[in-house]
């Protein structure tokens, strides 16, 4: 075994400044979970209803309670997420979280105030993401008001030398080429 | 009228001693005694150290007090070491020397017994010394990597570091790219200041 430097491309990446891409796909994980327990919500009052009263409901999108409610329903999500472990599921899946931006673990009131200033990066007409593509620390605008950064949580090493234990496919022929015969 | 014979014996008397002639005799007398006890002294020491038994005479002196008497710090301050290792050929002294059998004689155990492990290994950088090996190969040449394979792999550990992956893979591109747009000179910070080691946060277990 040799000792040389080690590429760099494989250092873990725990503690480093997430990206755009990593954070747009946990946050459409996000969107769509959130949504999908929301629907299944709805689904289920409207069952309990129906058992209960016989009367059928239906659920109208224009409806303002429907909207209240959804608004609601996604600051809990997201702010009960971020004040108790300082992530969502999807940032769980995507392994990225949110800490303080001195990279502290989050305190829950920055988690409930992140959640409460985000709806702002949607309201200036999405500008408010632009610091997670221009921002030296890819902060957001609601980063910024909540003083918390986003940052990777995973050990891209760990996964990297799993990679590397993987046995081989022994239906894989050699050279990695597949037998067009 | 002066008397002249007087004046006469007077010059002769003054011009001979009339001692001479008893010095020369004992003189003739003297110098042949001299070499008589010379022989005579050489034969009596000849015939004393024959007879001595000088081993029994060295048996019977008590070096210890011999040396109780001599200032040992006071000798040695007089050497000149330097002068003496100067004309010491150590480099012939040490190719007479049999290694092997001097380090047959060396009880490594013993010598091992007294090593305080635990110092030693407080003055090793460990880190340092994990950084510096290349643990890629180490998982490939080892069995390390199937017991770390059996331990951890699974479908879906293995579906979310690639999805993961690739990810950090786009993150990474479009960083570069929004880089040279902006013709940034100064690299962005990587982390925050507190986890610029990377260990304030835990490692997240892949479900």
């Amino acid at each position: 075994m040799t000792a040389r430097a080690q590429d760099p491309g494989w250092r873990t990446l725990q503690g480093n400044y997430a990206g755009s891409v990593s954070r747009f796909a946990a946050y459409a994980i996000d969107a769509a979970v959130s949504s999908g327990l929301f629907a299944l919500g709805l689904a289920g009052v409207s069952y309990v209803v129906t058992v209960v009263t016989g009367q059928s409901v239906n659920w109208n999108r224009g409806n303002i309670a429907v909207a209240a409610v959804f608004v609601v329903w996604q600051f809990f999500y997201f702010g009960y997420s971020w004040a108790a472990g300082g992530k969502t599921f999807g940032m769980a899946v995507l392994g990225i979280r949110v800490v303080r931006a001195d990279g502290l673990v989050v305190d829950p009131w920055r988690g409930v105030v992140r959640a409460l200033v985000f709806p702002l990066s949607f309201l200036l007409f999405g500008l408010g993401f632009a610091g997670i593509l221009v921002q030296r620390e890819h902060r957001a605008l609601h980063d910024l008001i909540a003083g918390t950064a986003v940052v990777y949580s995973w050990d891209a090493r760990s996964a990297r030398l799993g990679f590397l234990t993987r046995e081989p496919d022994p239906n894989r022929p050699e050279g990695g080429k597949e037998d067009t015969t | 009228m002066p008397d002249d014979s007087r004046t006469s014996h007077a010059v002769i008397l003054g011009a001979v001693d009339p001692l001479d002639r008893l010095r020369s005799a004992g003189k003739r007398v003297t110098d042949p005694l001299e070499s008589l006890s010379q022989r005579v002294a050489e034969r009596v020491v000849d015939l004393v150290v024959q007879a001595l038994d000088v081993n029994a005479l060295v048996r019977r002196v008590d070096l210890n007090t011999v040396l109780d008497q001599v200032d040992l710090n006071k000798l040695l301050a007089k050497v000149d070491v330097s002068a003496l290792v100067e004309r010491v050929d150590l480099n012939e002294i040490l190719a007479q020397v049999d290694v092997s059998a001097l380090v047959d004689r060396v009880d490594v155990n013993e010598i091992l017994q007294r090593v305080d492990v635990g110092a030693l290994l407080d003055r090793v950088d460990l880190n340092d010394l994990a950084g510096r090996l290349d643990m890629d190969q180490l998982i490939e040449q080892t069995n390390l990597g199937a017991v770390i394979a059996r331990s951890s792999a699974g479908v879906t550990t293995e579906a979310l570091d690639a999805a993961r992956s690739g990810a950090v893979g786009l993150d990474r591109f479009i960083d570069r790219w929004v880089g040279r747009v902006f013709w940034r000179k100064h690299p962005r910070p990587l982390a925050p200041r507190a986890l610029l080691n990377g260990a304030a946060v835990e490692a997240e277990a892949s479900p």
